[in-house]
């Protein structure tokens, strides 16, 4: 059996941060033992358990928020059903605020070897306003709390173009990120999403963004510091040290089929992309009920599959291979400095990643 | 057919007061359809179903037995539902004798109600009163009762209760029908007189012109002329609807049926005209043609430029079947060639629109509809204006005068004061207050017509919370003080955004135009500047932005199918941007003048 990227949704938080339109909930007790319940039954009833683990992605949510025992509990059986391959990588995404020596140390000695941080900034005044439930001074405490641990691969996630964000704050920050020696850096632009209380500030108006000049100054800045220190960008928002790539989000990038445990979480086995029931009551309902868990299954078309492998190709930094799009689009998309194309393969330039959907469209 | 036992009737209604269900359960009783009938079968188009309205009428041959033995021939000829389509619903009544006038049992008396009701007593006909949905938890009988009463002004103490939906009061409709409606008075010896009161086009046959004979008969052979046109055919068939086009040996005198006589396109038929025999002909026409009239004029653009002969055969196809349509070749400094075409009405134009964009597979660029204003230049010429691009100079301009409706909004009374503020909004001119009703209340104003187009009837529904109703009929023209402006974008006027507008809401309606501009034009790669001007002189402002980058977000697992349909529908959207100079612009900022009246 081909080895399989897992992907496994923790959906609590310590609570819900104002931009966040993730699958998460500010919920705790008796609850979360419901749902790691029921997360083992759907894992154990898995229709492809057994398929060995190219690697294993903890998401949510945040995953460290779960008391150790019910972490780990989850995590053995995870790789009881998909045994990892040698070397894989295994990743637990964590908030700073919910670091714990102790934890960590667990976490890594069962197997966990990837530790990412949800920083998001080292200002705290961005922090409150993103409403965090931590500190800058925090952030560095659980860097240091990770290493002591054991983790050798720690990623940093940071945003810009935040709300009055200045250019120079951004530098700052970026600079505090650096000097912790990450081995990965996410790094994402604020993006409003519908259904949050961000998209009612920004309709009333209450959010004051940087504009776009000021917002490709700040990714162009984080590109050539991130290079100065040594990190290789591989994806339009991803960051890493010489062999320290994502290998569970590569799959992703790269189209391929990814299992997916847990409310909200999504997987893609054999064309087929599944959505599980969102809300943990209603996810535990459904598996105790042994009812369909998913809520919406698509089959991909293969026009949806090359739109997705156009889009995804793009982040990339190694590109996509040419074959089924347009030389003429490509040249003309060449001739506006937005990519560059061999015979075989073709890329965004560094300007032309400011404009990776408009070339997208160009090309589906 | 004895002529004694025929009856022509039509069924009027406010729209959702379940005219075309009632038509349903009339068919089905009369065993017209067996079996699983399509549910509103007179509504035939695509487009009439989705929405729920008729556009184009249908009629149907009823026989229906009698309570007193005898079988007689019941004629229901549709009528369409819309205001639009005032003149084919005034056609359609002068092809019967009698009227079913349905009101919702919740809703009452609304204005379309009166207005069609109003024109079936000009034309004599016998009004039957028939309150529907009287099953709905809501009824109330007695009120819908009362209200035609005293806002018809028709003895509403026989009304027929009855619920299309539940087939409650379907016999003593169709009894009614047979003894008040009278039969057809013609004069079975006379010379031919037929009512073209509709006609649809059939790519074989030709124009199929829907008739009501009123004098004389024809049949297959008959050599027949139109009294208005004057053109002459061979009559090829004749027959019924029943409901399908079923043909017979001929139609006789106080008959309803079609005609076909190779007729190459709907105008050879046109609605309202007389047919008579060459041989046999008559002297004087049946009262009351006119020719269809537009009132909304709009450029018709192909978004893709090479498509402009497509977009004329599809055209010229769409107008065999729809008289209404006008259009002649126009083009646009900014659209390139296209058609000026003219509508019955916004719908109308939509239906169109849509029509064209479905069935021809076109993609669309509608430009600001106009009305039609009578210009007088300084050296005495009077011109016709329907489209903003070809506005005199204003130095040459001694008088214009525009097109005015009489409306009439029927509205509870709480909101008398909202739908007066409007209409003084928009140029109203008060005319009277009836009160049909303790809570109801009928206003009557002089509107013109252009300031009608600019969402008047989405405002008056929610300044009323959804409970005003309106129609309105064509009223003269009026002298007015009216203004083109004009739009730039980064300095270049854009004739297509140019609209007429009255010299006092220049300045308001100008900026609210730049503003909307602002909001629907994607920002492009580089700064746009929009302005708003007078001749030489600008009275707003504003710059859309450029775009420098999109949005660098996460893109993993749960991501990936909402972000590939975001692309989709924005690659949809591409599609309908039509490029001006530099500049791309979707259908929506042409229709931006829409939404200046705010």
């Amino acid at each position: 059996m081909t080895p399989l990227a897992i992907y496994v949704h923790t959906p609590f938080c310590p609570s819900k941060c104002g931009y966040c339109d993730f699958n998460s909930f500010a919920m705790q007790g008796e609850i979360m033992d419901e749902v790691i319940g029921a997360m083992i039954a759907e894992i154990e009833r898995s229709p492809i358990k057994g398929t060995p683990a190219k690697t294993i992605f903890f998401g949510g949510g945040t995953p460290t928020y779960l008391p150790t025992h019910l972490l780990l509990r989850l995590f053995e059986a995870v790789v009881t059903a998909h045994p990892p391959v040698a070397g894989a990588e295994i990743t637990s995404e964590s908030n700073p605020g919910t670091a714990d020596a102790e934890k960590f140390a667990a976490m890594r000695s069962a197997g966990f070897n990837r530790l990412s941080l949800g920083a998001q900034s080292f200002v705290d005044s961005d922090l409150r306003m993103l409403e965090r439930v931590h500190s800058s001074e925090e952030i560095v405490r659980a860097f240091h709390t990770a290493r002591n641990a054991g983790f050798d691969n720690v990623n940093l996630d940071l945003m810009f173009a935040l709300p009055r964000q200045s250019f120079d704050a951004w530098t700052q920050n970026l600079e505090r990120a650096l000097a912790l020696k990450p081995d990965h850096i996410s790094l994402y632009c604020l993006t409003i999403e519908p259904n949050t209380t961000f998209y009612k500030k920004h309709l009333r108006g209450q959010l004051e963004l940087p504009d776009d000049e000021a917002q490709v100054a700040m990714y162009d800045h984080c590109l050539a510091e991130t290079a100065a220190a040594g990190f290789v960008q591989y994806e339009i928002s991803n960051f890493a040290l010489p062999g320290k790539e994502c290998a569970h989000n590569l799959c992703y990038w790269h189209h391929e089929d990814y299992a997916g445990y847990g409310p909200g979480a999504v997987a893609c086995l054999g064309g087929v992309r599944g959505t599980n029931v969102k809300h943990p009551r209603g996810y535990v309902e459904a598996v105790q009920a042994g009812s369909e868990l998913r809520f919406d299954a698509e089959p991909i078309s293969e026009e949806s599959r090359r739109t997705e492998r156009i889009m995804l190709g793009l982040r990339l930094n190694e590109g996509l291979p040419t074959d089924g799009l347009d030389p003429d689009k490509l040249a003309e998309l060449a001739r506006r400095g937005w990519v560059e194309w061999t015979e075989d393969r073709v890329r965004l330039t560094s300007e032309g990643r400011h404009f990776c959907s408009e070339v997208a469209l160009e090309l589906i | 057919m004895d002529q004694s036992r025929i009856r022509n009737f039509c069924i009027i209604a406010h729209i959702d007061h379940g005219k075309s269900t009632l038509a349903d359960r009339l068919i089905e009783r009369c065993g017209a359809i067996r079996g699983s009938a399509q549910e509103q079968m007179l509504d035939s188009m695509d487009i009439e179903r989705e929405r729920g309205i008729t556009i184009k009428m249908a009629a149907v041959r009823l026989n229906y037995k009698a309570s007193d033995g005898q079988t007689y021939q019941l004629n229901l000829i549709d009528t369409p539902g819309h205001v639009d389509f005032t003149y084919e619903v005034s056609r359609a009544l002068a092809a019967c004798e009698g009227a079913l006038l349905v009101v919702d049992a919740s809703q009452g008396v609304e204005a379309q109600t009166i207005a069609n009701a109003s024109m079936a007593m000009n034309q004599n006909l016998e009004i039957i009163p028939v309150i529907n949905k009287i099953d709905l938890p809501h009824a109330d009988p007695e009120r819908a009762r009362e209200e035609v009463e005293s806002a018809v002004a028709i003895d509403a103490s026989d009304a027929i209760l009855c619920s299309a939906k539940a087939g409650i009061g379907i016999d003593e409709i169709l009894e009614a029908v047979v003894q008040r409606v009278p039969p057809p008075a013609g004069k079975p010896e006379a010379p031919l007189r037929a009512l073209i009161y509709d006609s649809h086009f059939d790519s074989y046959q030709g124009a199929v012109a829907y008739i009501r004979v009123k004098d004389g008969s024809v049949k297959k052979g008959d050599k027949i002329q139109m009294m208005a046109a004057g053109s002459a055919f061979d009559v090829d068939s004749t027959g019924v609807f029943s409901p399908g086009l079923q043909v017979n040996d001929g139609l006789e005198c106080g008959e309803v049926g079609f005609l076909t006589a190779a007729m190459k396109s709907i105008g050879d038929a046109q609605v309202g005209d007389t047919i008579t025999l060459v041989n046999h002909h008559a002297t004087e026409a049946l009262p009351g043609y006119r020719k269809a009239l537009s009132m909304v004029f709009c450029g018709l653009y192909p978004t893709d430029g090479d498509k402009y002969d497509e977009l004329r055969d599809a055209i010229e196809k769409l107008r065999l079947n729809d008289a209404a349509l006008d259009f002649e070749p126009e083009t646009s400094a900014a659209l390139g060639f296209g058609f000026r075409c003219g509508f019955l009405g916004l719908l109308h134009m939509e239906i169109a629109r849509e029509r064209l964009e479905r069935e021809f597979g076109l993609e669309l660029i509608l430009t600001a509809p106009s009305v039609d204003y009578k210009v007088t230049t300084k050296s005495g010429e009077e011109l016709h204006i329907s489209n903003p691009a070809e506005w005199p100079d204003q130095n040459e301009i001694a008088a214009v005068e525009e097109p005015t409706v009489s409306a009439t909004i029927m509205v509870p009374n709480e909101y008398v004061g909202a739908v007066m503020t409007l209409c003084q909004e928009r140029r109203g001119t008060y005319k009277k207050t009836e009160y049909p009703t303790p809570q109801r209340v009928i206003l009557y104003y002089q509107l013109p017509l252009g300031e009608i187009l600019l969402d008047f009837f989405d405002k008056l529904k929610s300044s009323t919370r959804g409970y005003a109703s309106f129609d309105y009929d064509l009223d003269d023209y009026q002298l007015s003080d009216l203004v083109k402006v004009d739009i730039l974008l980064n300095g270049d006027m854009v004739d297509a955004l140019s609209f007429i507008v009255h010299r006092t809401f220049a300045y308001s309606r100008g900026k609210a135009m730049v503003e909307q501009l602002r909001k629907v034009v994607p920002r492009q790669q580089y700064e746009v500047r929009v302005q708003a001007a007078i001749g030489a002189k600008i009275i707003s402002a504003d710059t859309i932005k450029p775009f420098r980058k999109n949005v660098i977000a996460k893109c993993y697992g749960g991501d990936i199918t909402r972000k590939r349909k975001l692309l989709e529908k924005q690659k949809e959207g591409k599609k309908r941007m039509k490029q001006i100079g530099s500049i791309e612009l979707p259908q929506e900022a042409f229709l931006s003048v829409l939404k200046v009246a705010e």
